[in-house]
């Protein structure tokens, strides 16, 4: 049972990982229609952000953390109006072709930057907390936490705001969003914009977990395509709820089963899924 | 601690990017084998061919910054002789990431743009590749360093085995293990071909001394994003040792993982993590209770700390500690230009490779960062290996024979 519990805990640690990642992809998704491939890459330079902030400027671990979604919010707004916006009305697969470039040109500037050196980001919160027989480090729980946060932010957002109202408006429909008056290029912007600071956010919290090195967004950005199409894409609940899923699964079908098949698990849940619901489990019809 | 790492990185890493450029603009360009250059030293391509991009590109760059200072030494010393005329090395790498395909297009590249009598691969998979082209013409010379025995197994007669084999360190580790822990090994190693050669070596060691195993609760250190779920399985086993490597950085994520939640028993590390790369990530006294190899700098050898200074001298004196990957490699390069001088030739490798052994004897002191006592048979390069267990934060050696008897 403490071993459960344990696996649990662990589970929706790793799951909140996932959606923090998942979340800014999902809601590209719904503007540029393909999926953004960047996203890995805006992920690991949120982490790199924070790491130079916390290392080489003393800062404080949020401020180091806010400085990063300010500096990603940009590098996001910039993606967008310095290639996809150029690429408009061209197939998707210029897009994606696109952002797939842009995947391996920031590693390689990583690369350049801090070559392809391992990097440990200090966290003040390294203690360990015991509860029933289940172990759990302080990060975790602060990563748990944070991605509540997180994600009823965006939610309140794309709810209450005229912004995020617009942003779901034109995942639905661009014409029809561009019908209405929304100005579709002033919101694509804006999108790119919040999901470098969402991947930031998600960089910044899970960096002191993991490691931080060029291509630590390649692992991770996989992991959020499933999550993605298992949510279906553009689904923000999908993103959420489809993370803590792909998360649970890996490690119970890793500790019941074995860990060898845990990659598995992720792949073989993705195939499932298209076959029996291809639109994803959240995906409302359009 | 980590704090000066980006100021420390930036210009070698800049410099490596530019330096690989130039060495494939020079290799496009035909300029090949046999070139003389400013200081009157004939050049002689030396390939090597491993990850330099992707996740395994950290330990790439470190087999590479090996030879490099390696070649860069023997330029800046005069180069050597062969047959009366001075030579020196350019290293020309390509890139793999870490793919046995990709190895061989890179190879067939190097053979016919550089000319390279000798071309040096650090992983199993490409070595097992490059077995089956290295003895059809143009042949060259395999610098292989991968520490899994089966590439010995092929009999390849072109091949040098640069880093000791790993099959002799199971017996003694498991029995200090054993004495000082209990007889409970849990398993979290990497589960690459390698990995799975390291388990299923000391799995059946630990059996043979009586232990128990748990079950194998391996993942892949490559492609894991977080290690506490396989940890927390196999702890659950309530194991005395812990049996797990991969790459050094994420094996110590690894140990973080375990100690966090309360694992206080012995570490079994496989030979790929390095003690020196896992102190960057956690402290000494995660470590305690650990094996593995013993880390260069203060290897139980005379060489080994002249080599120390000299790296920290070329390198800055806040560099990462030196590997053994840097220093085998760097090692194997002299060994390879000593065999060179004694055969007369720079070109057949078939003559470079029958005097390895004498090579290896005759190793001038002052680059014996390892006491080599020859080359055997099938090319592996023997000498007494120190290994290293952790003992009140201390690094206490522990001798392993020559593997396989005297050359």
């Amino acid at each position: 049972m403490t071993l459960f519990l344990q696996q649990f805990v662990n589970g929706i640690a790793l799951g909140s990982v996932y959606s923090l990642v998942a979340l800014g992809l999902t809601l590209v998704y719904g503007v540029l229609k393909v999926p953004n491939f960047a996203h890995g890459a805006l992920y690991m330079a949120g982490a790199y952000v924070s790491y130079v902030m916390l290392t080489s400027f003393g800062a404080s671990y949020i401020v180091a953390m806010a400085v990063s979604v300010v500096v990603l919010a940009v590098l996001g707004g910039s993606m967008e109006w310095l290639v996809f916006r150029r690429l408009e009305g061209k197939t998707p697969v210029h897009a994606m072709i696109a952002a797939l470039g842009l995947l391996f040109f920031m590693e390689g500037t990583a690369d350049v930057i801090w070559g392809p050196t391992f990097r440990q980001v200090p966290t003040p919160f390294d203690g360990v907390v015991t509860l029933l027989g289940v172990n759990i480090t302080e990060q975790r729980i602060l990563v748990i936490v944070a991605a509540v946060v997180t994600m009823v932010g965006l939610y309140l957002l794309l709810k209450r705001t005229l912004v995020g109202m617009s942003i779901e408006a034109m995942a639905q429909d661009r014409e029809g969003a561009l019908l209405v008056g929304i100005d579709t290029r002033r919101v694509a912007l804006l999108t790119f914009a919040i999901s470098g600071a969402l991947a930031a956010v998600a960089g910044s919290l899970i960096a002191p977990l993991l490691l931080v090195f060029p291509n630590m967004g390649e692992l991770i950005i996989l992991k959020a395509f499933v999550i993605v199409i298992l949510g279906g894409m553009g689904s923000v609940p999908g993103a959420i709820l489809g993370g803590y899923l792909l998360a649970l699964a890996e490690t119970m079908a890793g500790t019941y089963v074995s860990f060898a098949f845990s990659e598995l698990i992720a792949f073989g849940l993705l195939v499932l899924v298209l076959v029996i619901r291809p639109t994803g489990l959240f995906q409302k019809g359009v | 601690m980590m704090s000066d790492h980006p100021i420390r990185d930036r210009p070698r890493s800049l410099g490596t990017v530019l330096l690989a450029g130039l060495l494939l603009a020079t290799g496009c360009s035909g300029d090949g084998q046999g070139g003389t250059d400013s200081d009157g030293l004939e050049v002689v391509n030396i390939g090597f061919v491993g990850p330099l991009s992707g996740g395994a590109a950290y330990y790439g760059r470190n087999v590479q910054r090996g030879i490099t200072m390696a070649a860069d030494e023997i330029a800046e010393a005069g180069g050597f002789e062969v047959d009366g005329r001075r030579f020196r090395f350019e290293i020309v790498s390509l890139d793999d990431r870490y793919l046995p395909y990709e190895t061989a297009t890179a190879v067939r590249r190097l053979l016919q743009q550089n000319q390279t009598p000798v071309i040096l691969v650090p992983h199993a998979g490409g070595i097992r590749v490059v077995q089956e082209m290295n003895t059809r013409e143009p042949k060259f010379l395999l610098a292989a360093y991968s520490s899994e025995p089966s590439i010995l197994e092929a009999e390849n007669p072109l091949m040098l085995m640069l880093p000791p084999r790993f099959d002799g360190y199971q017996e003694p580790w498991v029995e200090v293990m054993m004495g000082r822990f209990g007889t409970r090994l849990a398993l979290v190693p990497t589960t690459t071909a390698y990995g799975r050669a390291w388990t299923e070596a000391v799995s059946a060691e630990w059996t043979r001394q009586g232990g128990t195993l748990g079950r194998d609760h391996g993942v892949d250190y490559n492609t894991t994003t977080d290690f506490t779920g396989a940890v927390s399985r196999a702890l659950a086993d309530e194991p005395d040792v812990l049996f797990i490597g991969g790459p050094s950085q994420p094996t110590a994520l690894v140990i973080r993982a375990a100690r966090e939640q309360g694992f206080e028993g012995g570490l079994l590390i496989m030979d790929q993590a390095k003690f020196m790369e896992m102190l960057d990530i956690v402290p000494i006294e995660s470590l305690e209770g650990a094996i593995g190899v013993y880390p260069v700098e203060t290897y139980p050898t005379p060489g080994a700390p002249l080599f120390a200074a000299r790296y920290y001298e070329r390198f800055g004196a806040d560099s990462p500690s030196p590997t053994s990957e840097i220093a085998i490699n760097y090692q194997a390069l002299y060994l390879i230009a000593r065999a060179m001088t004694l055969a007369g030739t720079t070109t057949d490798p078939e003559a470079i490779r029958a005097r390895a052994d004498e090579a290896a004897r005759t190793l001038p002191q002052e680059v014996r960062v390892y006491e080599v006592a020859g080359v055997t048979d099938v090319g592996l390069i023997t000498r007494d290996v120190f290994t290293a267990h952790i003992v009140d934060g201390k690094f206490v050696s522990i001798r392993i024979p020559v593997p396989g008897g005297a050359p």
